[in-house]
Protein backbone atom coordinates (compact mmCIF):
# COMPACT_ATOMS: atom_id res chain seq x y z
CA UNK A 1 0.00 0.00 0.00
CA UNK A 2 3.35 2.31 0.19
CA UNK A 3 1.77 4.15 -3.34
CA UNK A 4 -1.57 4.58 -1.75
CA UNK A 5 0.15 5.74 2.05
CA UNK A 6 -0.33 9.01 3.64
CA UNK A 7 1.96 12.20 2.18
CA UNK A 8 0.80 14.58 4.31
CA UNK A 9 3.88 16.76 3.42
CA UNK A 10 3.24 16.31 -0.66
CA UNK A 11 0.01 18.04 -0.43
CA UNK A 12 0.23 20.43 -3.50
CA UNK A 13 -0.48 24.09 -2.65
CA UNK A 14 -3.53 24.48 -4.76
CA UNK A 15 -4.98 20.92 -2.89
CA UNK A 16 -4.04 23.17 0.36
CA UNK A 17 -5.94 26.33 -0.59
CA UNK A 18 -8.62 24.20 -2.14
CA UNK A 19 -9.31 23.06 1.17
CA UNK A 20 -8.35 25.45 3.62
CA UNK A 21 -10.30 28.37 2.16
CA UNK A 22 -12.65 26.38 -0.69
CA UNK A 23 -14.02 24.04 2.33
CA UNK A 24 -16.94 25.09 4.29
CA UNK A 25 -16.79 26.67 7.46
CA UNK A 26 -18.18 29.89 7.25
CA UNK A 27 -17.46 31.63 10.66
CA UNK A 28 -16.52 35.05 10.01
CA UNK A 29 -13.66 36.50 12.63
CA UNK A 30 -14.44 39.57 14.07
CA UNK A 31 -10.91 41.53 12.18
CA UNK A 32 -9.80 41.10 8.78
CA UNK A 33 -11.19 40.19 5.85
CA UNK A 34 -15.00 39.31 5.40
CA UNK A 35 -16.40 36.26 4.37
CA UNK A 36 -17.08 37.52 0.69
CA UNK A 37 -13.65 39.24 0.53
CA UNK A 38 -12.11 35.79 1.82
CA UNK A 39 -13.81 34.28 -1.45
CA UNK A 40 -12.64 36.80 -3.97
CA UNK A 41 -9.40 35.95 -2.34
CA UNK A 42 -9.52 32.53 -2.97
CA UNK A 43 -10.92 33.21 -6.74
CA UNK A 44 -8.27 35.21 -6.88
CA UNK A 45 -5.65 32.65 -5.41
CA UNK A 46 -6.91 30.15 -7.80
CA UNK A 47 -6.17 32.46 -10.62
CA UNK A 48 -2.65 32.97 -9.60
CA UNK A 49 -1.62 29.81 -8.70
CA UNK A 50 -3.02 28.27 -12.39
CA UNK A 51 -1.11 31.60 -13.91
CA UNK A 52 2.14 30.35 -12.24
CA UNK A 53 1.75 26.59 -12.83
CA UNK A 54 1.66 27.29 -16.56
CA UNK A 55 4.53 29.40 -16.32
CA UNK A 56 6.43 26.67 -14.64
CA UNK A 57 5.13 24.01 -16.95
CA UNK A 58 6.63 26.07 -19.92
CA UNK A 59 9.68 27.10 -18.52
CA UNK A 60 10.36 23.33 -18.28
CA UNK A 61 9.82 22.80 -21.83
CA UNK B 1 -4.22 49.79 19.22
CA UNK B 2 -3.35 46.70 19.76
CA UNK B 3 -0.18 44.96 18.19
CA UNK B 4 -1.74 41.23 18.26
CA UNK B 5 -4.55 39.44 16.36
CA UNK B 6 -6.39 36.09 17.12
CA UNK B 7 -5.78 33.69 15.06
CA UNK B 8 -7.96 30.39 15.29
CA UNK B 9 -7.67 27.36 13.84
CA UNK B 10 -10.38 24.70 15.21
CA UNK B 11 -13.21 24.18 17.37
CA UNK B 12 -13.12 20.92 19.68
CA UNK B 13 -15.03 20.22 23.27
CA UNK B 14 -13.58 21.71 26.11
CA UNK B 15 -12.11 18.78 27.52
CA UNK B 16 -9.88 17.65 24.89
CA UNK B 17 -6.59 19.25 25.94
CA UNK B 18 -3.54 20.94 23.94
CA UNK B 19 -0.44 18.97 23.35
CA UNK B 20 2.89 21.10 24.13
CA UNK B 21 5.12 21.91 21.65
CA UNK B 22 2.98 23.05 18.73
CA UNK B 23 3.88 25.66 16.58
CA UNK B 24 1.53 28.40 15.52
CA UNK B 25 0.52 30.46 12.60
CA UNK B 26 3.31 32.81 13.79
CA UNK B 27 6.54 31.66 15.38
CA UNK B 28 6.50 34.40 17.82
CA UNK B 29 2.61 33.53 18.84
CA UNK B 30 2.30 30.10 21.13
CA UNK B 31 -0.71 28.05 20.80
CA UNK B 32 -3.29 28.62 23.20
CA UNK B 33 -7.00 27.40 24.08
CA UNK B 34 -10.03 29.88 24.64
CA UNK B 35 -12.41 27.69 26.26
CA UNK B 36 -16.60 29.09 26.46
CA UNK B 37 -18.73 26.54 28.02
CA UNK B 38 -18.16 22.91 26.38
CA UNK B 39 -16.75 24.19 23.74
CA UNK B 40 -13.29 25.83 23.03
CA UNK B 41 -11.12 27.28 20.09
CA UNK B 42 -7.46 26.68 19.38
CA UNK B 43 -5.87 30.15 18.69
CA UNK B 44 -2.48 31.78 18.69
CA UNK B 45 -1.46 35.20 18.47
CA UNK B 46 -0.80 37.20 15.25
CA UNK B 47 0.81 40.68 14.70
CA UNK B 48 -1.26 42.84 12.50
CA UNK B 49 1.35 44.53 10.60
CA UNK B 50 1.43 41.33 8.86
CA UNK B 51 -2.48 40.17 9.37
CA UNK B 52 -4.28 43.27 9.67
CA UNK B 53 -6.48 43.85 6.75
CA UNK B 54 -4.48 45.75 4.76
CA UNK B 55 -1.31 43.16 5.25
CA UNK B 56 -3.58 40.62 4.77
CA UNK B 57 -4.93 41.41 1.28
CA UNK B 58 -2.00 42.11 -0.01
CA UNK B 59 0.20 39.24 1.93
CA UNK B 60 -2.57 36.38 0.30
CA UNK B 61 -1.47 37.60 -3.05
CA UNK B 62 2.26 36.24 -2.30
CA UNK B 63 2.48 32.88 -2.98
CA UNK B 64 5.55 31.81 -0.64
CA UNK B 65 3.87 33.58 2.31
CA UNK B 66 0.43 32.42 1.44
CA UNK B 67 1.82 28.24 1.54
CA UNK B 68 3.98 29.10 4.80
CA UNK B 69 1.21 30.16 6.34
CA UNK B 70 -1.36 27.53 4.98
CA UNK B 71 1.13 24.72 5.94
CA UNK B 72 1.34 25.93 9.43
CA UNK B 73 -2.68 25.84 9.55
CA UNK B 74 -2.81 22.96 8.08
CA UNK B 75 0.24 21.17 10.57
CA UNK B 76 -1.98 22.14 13.24
CA UNK B 77 -5.10 20.68 12.71
CA UNK B 78 -3.49 17.71 11.62
CA UNK B 79 -1.82 17.85 15.48
CA UNK B 80 -5.46 18.58 16.80
CA UNK B 81 -7.24 15.59 14.78
CA UNK B 82 -4.87 13.40 16.33
CA UNK B 83 -5.95 14.30 20.25
CA UNK B 84 -9.51 14.84 19.29
CA UNK B 85 -12.79 15.27 17.15
CA UNK B 86 -12.41 18.85 15.31
CA UNK B 87 -14.12 21.51 13.59
CA UNK B 88 -11.52 22.95 11.41
CA UNK B 89 -11.49 26.67 10.88
CA UNK B 90 -11.46 28.62 7.05
CA UNK B 91 -7.47 29.52 6.29
CA UNK B 92 -7.41 33.37 7.85
CA UNK B 93 -10.34 33.56 10.68
CA UNK B 94 -8.64 36.24 12.59
CA UNK B 95 -10.36 38.11 15.95
CA UNK B 96 -9.37 41.08 17.56
CA UNK B 97 -8.86 39.15 20.64
CA UNK B 98 -9.10 35.86 22.74
CA UNK B 99 -12.86 37.66 23.70
CA UNK B 100 -13.78 37.86 20.36
CA UNK B 101 -13.13 33.82 19.63
CA UNK B 102 -14.78 33.07 23.07
CA UNK B 103 -17.73 35.13 21.65
CA UNK B 104 -17.52 33.43 18.35
CA UNK B 105 -17.65 30.37 20.45
CA UNK B 106 -21.31 31.46 22.61
CA UNK B 107 -22.88 32.91 19.43
CA UNK B 108 -22.34 29.81 17.37
CA UNK B 109 -22.29 27.26 19.86
CA UNK B 110 -25.23 24.90 19.04
CA UNK B 111 -24.31 25.31 15.21
CA UNK B 112 -20.83 23.95 16.24
CA UNK B 113 -21.97 21.31 19.15
CA UNK B 114 -24.21 20.03 16.81
CA UNK B 115 -21.17 19.59 13.74
CA UNK B 116 -19.19 18.42 16.59
CA UNK B 117 -21.49 15.69 17.57
CA UNK B 118 -21.84 14.61 13.73
CA UNK B 119 -18.41 14.37 13.23
CA UNK B 120 -17.64 11.91 16.39
CA UNK B 121 -15.80 9.12 15.29
CA UNK B 122 -15.48 9.63 11.65
CA UNK B 123 -12.76 10.67 9.56
CA UNK B 124 -12.28 12.10 6.44
CA UNK B 125 -10.58 10.83 3.95
CA UNK B 126 -9.75 12.22 0.13
CA UNK B 127 -9.28 9.57 -2.88
CA UNK B 128 -8.38 11.16 -6.48
CA UNK B 129 -8.89 9.07 -9.42
CA UNK B 130 -5.88 9.84 -11.97
CA UNK B 131 -6.21 8.21 -15.54
CA UNK B 132 -3.62 7.79 -18.01
CA UNK B 133 -5.33 9.46 -20.74
CA UNK B 134 -2.63 7.44 -23.83
CA UNK B 135 -4.15 4.03 -22.48
CA UNK B 136 -7.75 5.35 -22.30
CA UNK B 137 -7.56 6.17 -25.67
CA UNK B 138 -6.16 2.80 -26.76
CA UNK B 139 -8.90 1.40 -25.28
CA UNK B 140 -11.71 3.42 -26.15
CA UNK B 141 -10.29 2.69 -29.71
CA UNK B 142 -10.08 -1.02 -29.16
CA UNK B 143 -13.43 -1.34 -27.62
CA UNK B 144 -14.94 1.49 -30.58
CA UNK B 145 -13.84 -1.94 -32.86
CA UNK B 146 -12.02 0.06 -35.49
CA UNK B 147 -13.59 -1.06 -38.68
CA UNK B 148 -10.90 -1.41 -40.93
CA UNK B 149 -10.90 1.31 -44.35
CA UNK B 150 -10.63 -0.60 -47.83
CA UNK B 151 -9.75 3.17 -49.18
CA UNK B 152 -6.66 3.76 -50.64
CA UNK B 153 -4.04 5.02 -47.71
CA UNK B 154 -3.50 8.95 -48.41
CA UNK B 155 -6.67 9.21 -50.16
CA UNK B 156 -9.42 11.68 -49.30
CA UNK B 157 -11.37 8.86 -47.65
CA UNK B 158 -9.05 7.31 -45.82
CA UNK B 159 -8.54 10.77 -43.98
CA UNK B 160 -11.87 11.19 -43.44
CA UNK B 161 -12.56 7.81 -42.05
CA UNK B 162 -9.18 8.29 -39.82
CA UNK B 163 -10.69 11.61 -38.79
CA UNK B 164 -14.34 9.85 -37.38
CA UNK B 165 -13.06 7.09 -36.30
CA UNK B 166 -10.40 9.40 -33.94
CA UNK B 167 -13.36 11.91 -32.83
CA UNK B 168 -15.37 8.33 -32.13
CA UNK B 169 -12.41 7.24 -29.76
CA UNK B 170 -11.89 10.25 -28.48
CA UNK B 171 -16.10 10.49 -27.32
CA UNK B 172 -15.62 7.24 -25.90
CA UNK B 173 -12.76 7.82 -24.18
CA UNK B 174 -14.44 10.39 -22.25
CA UNK B 175 -17.61 8.05 -21.59
CA UNK B 176 -15.10 5.76 -20.08
CA UNK B 177 -13.72 7.94 -17.72
CA UNK B 178 -17.00 9.44 -16.80
CA UNK B 179 -18.51 5.95 -16.04
CA UNK B 180 -15.11 4.82 -13.96
CA UNK B 181 -15.58 7.85 -11.87
CA UNK B 182 -19.43 7.30 -11.29
CA UNK B 183 -18.51 3.31 -10.58
CA UNK B 184 -15.33 4.45 -7.97
CA UNK B 185 -17.80 7.26 -6.64
CA UNK B 186 -20.32 4.88 -6.45
CA UNK B 187 -18.97 2.31 -4.45
CA UNK B 188 -17.05 4.26 -1.81
CA UNK B 189 -20.22 6.45 -1.09
CA UNK B 190 -22.48 3.12 -0.58
CA UNK B 191 -19.57 2.48 2.11
CA UNK B 192 -19.31 5.94 3.74
CA UNK B 193 -21.53 7.61 5.90
CA UNK B 194 -21.28 10.87 3.76
CA UNK B 195 -19.69 11.99 0.32
CA UNK B 196 -18.48 15.40 -1.51
CA UNK B 197 -17.42 15.85 -5.14
CA UNK B 198 -15.37 18.39 -5.16
CA UNK B 199 -14.55 20.11 -9.01
CA UNK B 200 -11.30 17.92 -10.97
CA UNK B 201 -8.06 19.70 -10.23
CA UNK B 202 -6.01 20.86 -13.25
CA UNK B 203 -2.94 19.09 -14.07
CA UNK B 204 -0.76 22.13 -14.32
CA UNK B 205 -1.34 23.67 -10.44
CA UNK B 206 -1.65 20.15 -8.37
CA UNK B 207 1.38 18.31 -10.04
CA UNK B 208 -0.12 15.04 -10.49
CA UNK B 209 0.60 12.69 -13.24
CA UNK B 210 -2.69 12.10 -15.76
CA UNK B 211 -5.87 13.33 -15.66
CA UNK B 212 -8.11 14.01 -12.71
CA UNK B 213 -11.20 12.33 -13.22
CA UNK B 214 -12.75 12.19 -9.66
CA UNK B 215 -12.06 14.15 -7.08
CA UNK B 216 -13.78 13.16 -3.81
CA UNK B 217 -14.53 13.37 -0.02
CA UNK B 218 -15.56 10.77 2.31
CA UNK B 219 -16.68 10.45 5.68
CA UNK B 220 -16.39 7.71 7.13
CA UNK B 221 -16.44 5.80 10.32
CA UNK B 222 -13.19 5.35 12.15
CA UNK B 223 -13.75 1.75 13.45
CA UNK B 224 -14.24 1.38 9.22
CA UNK B 225 -10.78 2.89 8.07
CA UNK B 226 -8.50 0.64 8.42
CA UNK B 227 -10.79 -1.59 5.56
CA UNK B 228 -10.46 1.79 3.43
CA UNK B 229 -7.09 0.91 1.88
CA UNK B 230 -8.02 -2.72 0.81
CA UNK B 231 -11.20 -1.39 -0.75
CA UNK B 232 -9.43 1.67 -2.73
CA UNK B 233 -6.37 -0.70 -4.18
CA UNK B 234 -9.17 -2.90 -5.40
CA UNK B 235 -11.06 -0.32 -6.91
CA UNK B 236 -7.97 0.23 -8.84
CA UNK B 237 -6.95 -2.88 -9.68
CA UNK B 238 -9.72 -3.49 -11.05
CA UNK B 239 -9.81 -0.48 -13.54
CA UNK B 240 -5.58 -0.78 -13.98
CA UNK B 241 -6.54 -2.10 -17.75
CA UNK B 242 -7.99 1.33 -18.28
CA UNK B 243 -4.71 3.17 -17.15
CA UNK B 244 -6.85 4.43 -13.22
CA UNK B 245 -4.91 5.09 -10.68
CA UNK B 246 -6.40 5.95 -7.17
CA UNK B 247 -4.52 8.11 -4.74
CA UNK B 248 -6.02 7.79 -0.86
CA UNK B 249 -5.16 10.34 1.54
CA UNK B 250 -6.48 10.64 5.10
CA UNK B 251 -7.58 11.22 7.93
CA UNK B 252 -7.91 14.81 7.44
CA UNK B 253 -9.54 17.88 9.08
CA UNK B 254 -13.06 17.24 7.88
CA UNK B 255 -13.42 20.83 5.66
CA UNK B 256 -15.69 19.05 3.69
CA UNK B 257 -18.14 18.07 5.88
CA UNK B 258 -18.68 20.99 8.69
CA UNK B 259 -20.75 23.57 6.52
CA UNK B 260 -23.88 21.52 6.48
CA UNK B 261 -26.57 21.70 8.50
Amino acid sequence: MSDTALAQRDIALVDLVDRLIGGGVVIAGDITLSVADIDLVYVNLRALITSVGTLEESRRR
Amino acid sequence: MPADGCWAYCVTHADAGLPPGIEGVDPAGALERVVAGDLAVWVSAVPLAEFGEGPLRANLNDLTWLERVARRHEAVLEHALAETTIVPLRLCTIFADRDGAGRMLREQHDTLADVLERLAGRQEWAVKLLLDLDQLAAAAASEGGEPATTAAPGSGTAYLTRRRSERRAGETAERLATQLADDVHARLREWADDAVVNRPQNRRLSGHEGEMALNGAYLIGAARAAELPALVAELGERHRDLGARLELRGPLPPFNFVSRP
